[in-house]
């Protein structure tokens, strides 16, 4: 079985091409299999991305651009939500126009709705969404308390939330085949869900707190040795459902609690700890190597604080047992066992556990639903096993991320995670932690990043206004050009030396 | 041992660029880059080292190091590809250290080196950008937020040279046009002018045959002289018996024939000054013009030459004539005339008229120019005809000065009264030659490039089509002159000396030996010693005065160049004589109390002002001594200052207090000379020291 470590692959691309060429050849005999073929063709191209000079998007905004997103069906339109109240939808596949000689290729919003528009946001548009069954609608949230759903052909507002707060991140589940329900969270602490079919809130869910009860005013930031921490902001930041099963929610609260929601049932049923912990990813599911990783785990607990012994020894049922049970159901059961006398979901929502001191800032589930990865205005990158609810103590290097809500990516193999970090991008490697690049060319800070696993480009929205297209080289389009313009051009990128 | 190589490499070019970054030129040793780039060009190693060490230069705390790497950035970036894609995956960072755009690391000191590095770093990314940004869109996006997000002003470069270029074509576009349409003018309107030029050129032929008719006998004679000592005389001899003879030849005017020669100077005017030119003019259109009409044009050309031809040659033979000056064409005629020293009042204007109008620098250049152009339209039945620029003056000057103009017109033509010319010239006021009389009159505009120059000035764009206003040329070019210092004969004393003679002396006014200088006699006496004299004794001195001045009378009117202080008693002296002098006394008398009057006044006035010019002063002393306490090598100088006058200031050497310090004005040193007439050293002295004290109380806006 080729089962060959994502952190190792990454960084052997200096010899791609004839890489490439064994690897088509195994394919012609067999011995590579399709998918992984698929997988190593992809993972080769992610991780040549750079910031492509052939693809470029002119932005229609006017503000700094908080939200991007491709469609999930034919992933073709990029939808971007900008802080002057605009949200626009690009066609990523087929360009508007060129430019210097056909090697610019630019992309044009298709339309654009802002403030000139009749029913556009009067303030930032701080979310957009794409509705994940086509692209005849999708979705925008807005500093101005309303959620608007917008049929993309007629650009007009086919449904309007009004909200008790500023929206500040709203979500659709990509799996949902039962409900057309859109996540979002808002200065209040209350989440609400909003269902495009009757236009009304079915759910709220309330569990996360209000700042000012959490911590009294005597303590101040300096204490938790926090830069400059948004006190007033209350709410729900990060708001994304689960990418394995349609009913379970994760918010990120002001608070600095990461909630599980099972939309079903009463209150939440999993709240992340950061205390408690577990190292590394858990070993692929298998009745052989259960022991080992097991014994392994058991020898990372004895090494934690003796604090966190407790907090291990609770939650080492759920680990072992109970994998094969669906989430909702691992939650409940677990609540049961440890505290009878509540109502389960009151339970929870007793928790007081924070997953970031200060607030969560972004959310952002693996592709294959089993890890979390959250960004807190601590700074701090952390890596989250959904299934044991535990904190995987991946040290992300040093960054310094922004306070208010970011957007990350992840990539279609869960190797890479992208995220914003001031004015450039970092992608970590998602294992170890170690930053894998820096993507560097906005001007301004970087506020969300969506990455595109069909075309493996990564797309970025910043303060300074600008969308920019990161892509893996293509090499045959470049050197066909060069061939045929170059020698005709004076203005060719080629050594000029006079003397 | 590649590492090895790799490294020393390296080294190199980090020592170049030390070496080329240290320096506190503008610019880079060009010995120093040329090291550099060729260092660089040997490996991609070195370059690599290159890059590094020139980002390490950006980082350092100083602008002028940081220019030098700017400019070593430059030459490799435009040359190197491999510079460029090391340079421009951290191009927000390197653009932030040049141009300084984030307001968290602003450029370091010095500050005017930090905006040159800026302005340069601006400019170089604006070349940059149009080279190269498409191939990197790092480049494109810095450009794009510098000048769109933050709103840099870029030297736009590319963009300006397109717009002038654009601003010529059309220009030239314009000037085609324009062409094209005097072209066509003149299909329409060929047979027009030149049957005009045709009966001109007649006309002048007939005057001309006129004349040599009249000659015709005696030249023959002459002719026949001619042929015979052709073998025998010496070259020297023959030639000045050529000149002669064609002096001879040369048909003299008189009364006679005085009005063939008016016609043809009137002629040859007409053909030199307006149908020459014009024929040039439209030569130089058919040259230039661009048309489909090819056939028409060669016939043009080839007709306007043959026109200019015989303009010529008739030229040629009215010169021969001698009827006219030679001069050729009318401009050259007026810088002549301008040169002419001129005089007043010729009385034959009906005769000579040309010459009179050339000669005559007092009257004005637009008549003159109106008596040329009524020469014209004389003959001219219909003005459309003639090229615009003629059609123009002639139109301006009409209206212009028509006083002038319809004087000259008439006068030529129909003899009117030569004594209203004259009568006018003698009024005229005589102004001097200057650049004022070009305009005179005139009310139009002006191009600025009136020569037709491409001019590409390095100060700036040209703009070709700008004009200047009349107002402005008249502005521009109004009359002024020097000032011209009257000179004044300065009067001998001619106060009697010992020897009987006068004191011959001259002084501006006070004779060393014989005090002021007045008006005397012929003997030396003085006339008037009244105002010199205080008020008491002045009626008995006048009346004693009145009495000499009446007896000398007569000498007295004869001294006419003299002048007293006093003009009125002179005045009465001279024209009343002594009858009447009794008047004159009161007269004096009312003057003296007057003056009394006025002198206490200003007895007032000066104590008053001496009052608070001892206020400054004493103002002034505190500051001086602030000063002196607050220099230490200014003790010396404090005693000084102390020791001798307190009213005067002393002279001292400049430095940084002294530029604290009041400056002593016009009017304080009016008032020290004042105050030192008025009051002594010693009593200011004891002034200040005694009213020191009060002057706090005194004047609350004193120390």
């Amino acid at each position: 079985k080729p089962c060959v470590p994502p952190a190792a692959k990454l960084t052997a691309d200096e010899d791609a091409p004839e890489e490439m060429w064994k690897e088509v050849m195994d394919r012609e005999e067999g011995v590579l299999r399709p998918a992984a073929f698929c997988e190593r063709v992809r993972r080769r191209r992610v991780a040549a991305i750079d910031l492509s000079n052939r693809k470029e998007i002119v932005s229609a905004h006017r503000g700094g651009v908080n939200s991007l997103q491709v469609d999930l069906t034919e992933c073709r339109f990029l939808l971007s939500g900008a802080s002057d109240g605009s949200a626009a939808v690009y066609d990523i596949q087929h360009p508007t126009d060129h430019e210097g000689g056909g090697r610019v290729e630019k992309h044009r919003c298709l339309f654009v709705v802002d403030k000139q528009h009749g029913h556009g946001h009067k303030f930032a548009v701080s979310s957009v969404a794409w509705y994940p069954v086509d692209t005849g609608l999708f979705i925008t949230g807005s500093f101005d308390h309303h959620i608007k759903v917008w049929d993309t052909n007629t650009t007009q507002v086919v449904m309007d939330f009004k909200m008790p707060g500023k929206v500040y991140g709203t979500a659709m589940s990509a799996i949902a085949t039962t409900h057309m329900l859109i996540a979002a969270g808002t200065e209040d602490v209350q989440v609400r869900l909003c269902d495009i079919a009757s236009g009304a809130f079915t759910h709220t869910l309330s569990g996360h707190r209000v700042w000012s009860t959490l911590y009294p005013c005597s303590m101040s930031n300096k204490q938790f040795g926090l830069r400059d921490l948004p006190q007033m902001a209350d709410g729900i930041m990060a708001v994304e459902w689960s990418t394995s099963s349609e009913w379970v929610l994760m918010t990120g609260g002001c608070d600095g609690a990461i909630r599980f929601w099972d939309i079903r049932r009463a209150g939440c049923f999993l709240v992340l700890d950061q205390s408690q912990t577990q190292f590394g990813r858990r070993p692929p599911f298998s009745e052989s190597s259960l022991k080992q990783v097991s014994l392994s785990q058991l020898i990372s607990m004895r090494e934690t604080s003796p604090a966190n012994k407790i907090v291990s020894h609770q939650k080492k049922p759920h680990g072992r047992g109970a994998n094969k049970l669906p989430i909702f159901h691992q939650g409940i059961h677990r609540k049961g066992s440890n505290l009878q006398r509540l109502h389960p979901g009151m339970s929870s929502s007793r928790n007081r556990a924070t997953a970031h001191y200060g607030s969560v800032t972004g959310l952002r589930p693996t592709e294959d639903g089993m890890y979390l990865l959250s960004t807190g205005s601590d700074s701090r990158l952390r890596l989250w096993d959904i299934e044991s609810g535990c904190n995987t103590l991946v040290n992300f290097e040093a960054t310094h991320l922004q306070t208010k809500s970011l957007q990350l990516a992840v990539t279609e193999d869960s190797s890479l995670v992208f995220v914003p970090c001031m004015t450039a991008l970092k992608a970590f490697d998602m294992w170890s932690g170690t930053t894998f690049r820096v993507f560097r060319g906005h001007y301004e800070s970087v506020n969300c990043c969506f990455f595109n696993s069909h075309d493996q480009e990564l797309y970025t929205g910043s303060n300074d206004r600008q969308i920019l297209v990161w892509s893996p080289p293509s090499e045959v389009i470049a050197e066909g050009d060069e061939l045929t313009s170059e020698l005709h051009n004076p203005l060719a990128d080629q050594d000029q030396w006079s003397d | 041992m590649d590492a090895e190589r790799e490294r020393g490499g390296g080294r190199t070019v980090a020592r170049l660029i030390e070496k080329a970054t240290t320096s506190t030129d503008r610019d880079v040793d060009p010995r120093l880059l040329k090291a550099i780039k060729s260092a660089v060009r040997s490996s991609d190693d070195e370059l690599r080292a290159a890059v590094d060490s020139l980002m390490g230069k950006m980082k350092k705390e100083h602008s002028q190091v940081r220019y030098l790497a700017v400019l070593i950035i430059d030459e490799l970036f435009m040359r190197s590809k491999l510079f460029r894609s090391l340079l421009i995956n951290n191009f927000d960072h390197f653009l932030s250290l040049s141009i300084g755009f984030r307001r968290n690391m602003p450029l370091p000191p010095p500050s005017n080196i930090a905006s040159v590095l800026r302005e340069k770093s601006i400019e170089l990314l604006e070349k940059w950008h149009a080279s190269f940004g498409v191939h990197y869109r790092q480049l494109r996006l810095g450009f794009e937020y510098l000048k769109n997000t933050l709103r840099y002003q870029f030297p736009n470069r590319l963009e300006r040279a397109a717009r002038l270029h654009q601003q010529r074509q059309e220009r030239e576009i314009r000037s085609m046009e324009i062409l094209l349409n005097k072209f066509n003018n003149l299909k329409e309107n060929y047979s027009s002018i030149k049957a005009e030029i045709q009966s001109t050129l007649d006309q002048l032929g007939e005057c001309l045959e006129i004349v040599q008719n009249k000659e015709g006998i005696f030249s023959f004679s002459l002719e026949e002289d001619e042929s015979e000592p052709e073998e025998f005389t010496s070259s020297t001899l023959w030639q000045i018996r050529q000149e002669s003879l064609r002096e001879g030849k040369k048909v003299s005017e008189n009364s006679e024939n005085s009005a063939v020669f008016d016609a043809l100077r009137e002629f040859y005017k007409l053909i030199v000054s307006k149908h020459l030119l014009s024929v040039q003019e439209w030569m130089s259109v058919l040259v230039r013009v661009d048309t489909t009409d090819k056939r028409f044009r060669d016939f043009a050309m080839k007709e306007f030459i043959d026109v200019r031809n015989l303009i010529q040659s008739a030229r040629k033979k009215c010169e021969e004539l001698g009827c006219v000056l030679p001069s050729s064409t009318p401009l050259e005629q007026e810088e002549n005339d301008m040169w002419e020293e001129g005089t007043i009042g010729v009385p034959d204007y009906d005769n000579a008229r040309l010459r009179d109008a050339s000669s005559d620098n007092y009257v004005a250049i637009a008549d003159k120019k109106v008596q040329e152009l009524g020469d014209c339209g004389s003959s001219i039945d219909n003005p459309d005809m003639m090229d615009g620029k003629s059609v123009a003056t002639l139109v301006v000057d009409k209206d212009g000065d028509k006083g002038a103009s319809s004087e000259g017109t008439s006068n030529h033509e129909s003899s009117v009264p030569s004594s209203l010319k004259s009568k006018l010239l003698t009024e005229a006021p005589v102004v001097k030659w200057g650049p004022f009389l070009e305009s005179w009159g005139s009310k139009q505009d002006a191009m600025v490039n009136y020569r037709g120059l491409e001019l590409e000035s390095h100060w700036g764009r040209v703009e070709q089509d700008a004009v200047i206003p009349a107002e402005k040329i008249a502005e521009l070019s109004s009359n002024w002159c020097l000032y011209e210092e009257q000179t004044i004969e300065i009067k001998p004393c001619l106060a009697p000396l010992k020897n009987g003679r006068l004191c011959q002396r001259r002084d501006l006014k006070v004779c060393p030996f014989h005090g002021p200088i007045i008006p005397r006699d012929s003997n030396g006496n003085p006339l008037l010693e009244t105002s010199q004299r205080g008020g008491k004794g002045i009626v008995e001195e006048h009346s004693k005065d009145a009495a000499q001045n009446s007896a000398k009378g007569n000498q007295l009117t004869e001294e006419d160049e003299e002048k007293s202080n006093c003009e009125q008693v002179y005045d009465s002296l001279s024209v009343e004589e002594s009858p009447s002098s009794g008047k004159g006394l009161m007269k004096q008398l009312a003057e003296q109390a007057v003056r009394n009057v006025r002198e206490r006044d200003k007895e007032v006035r000066t104590s008053k002002r001496a009052r608070l010019a001892k206020v400054r002063e004493h103002n002034e002393a505190v500051l001086r001594k602030a000063a002196y306490t607050s220099t230490p090598l200014s003790s010396t100088f404090t005693e000084e200052g102390t020791s001798s006058d307190p009213m005067l200031p002393k002279v001292q050497k400049p430095s940084l207090s002294s530029m604290l310090r009041k400056k002593v004005t016009a009017k304080d040193r009016l008032t020290h000379r004042l105050l030192k007439t008025r009051v002594t050293d010693a009593a200011a002295k004891q002034l200040m020291q005694a009213e020191d004290a009060n002057y706090r109380e005194a004047y609350p806006n004193q120390w």
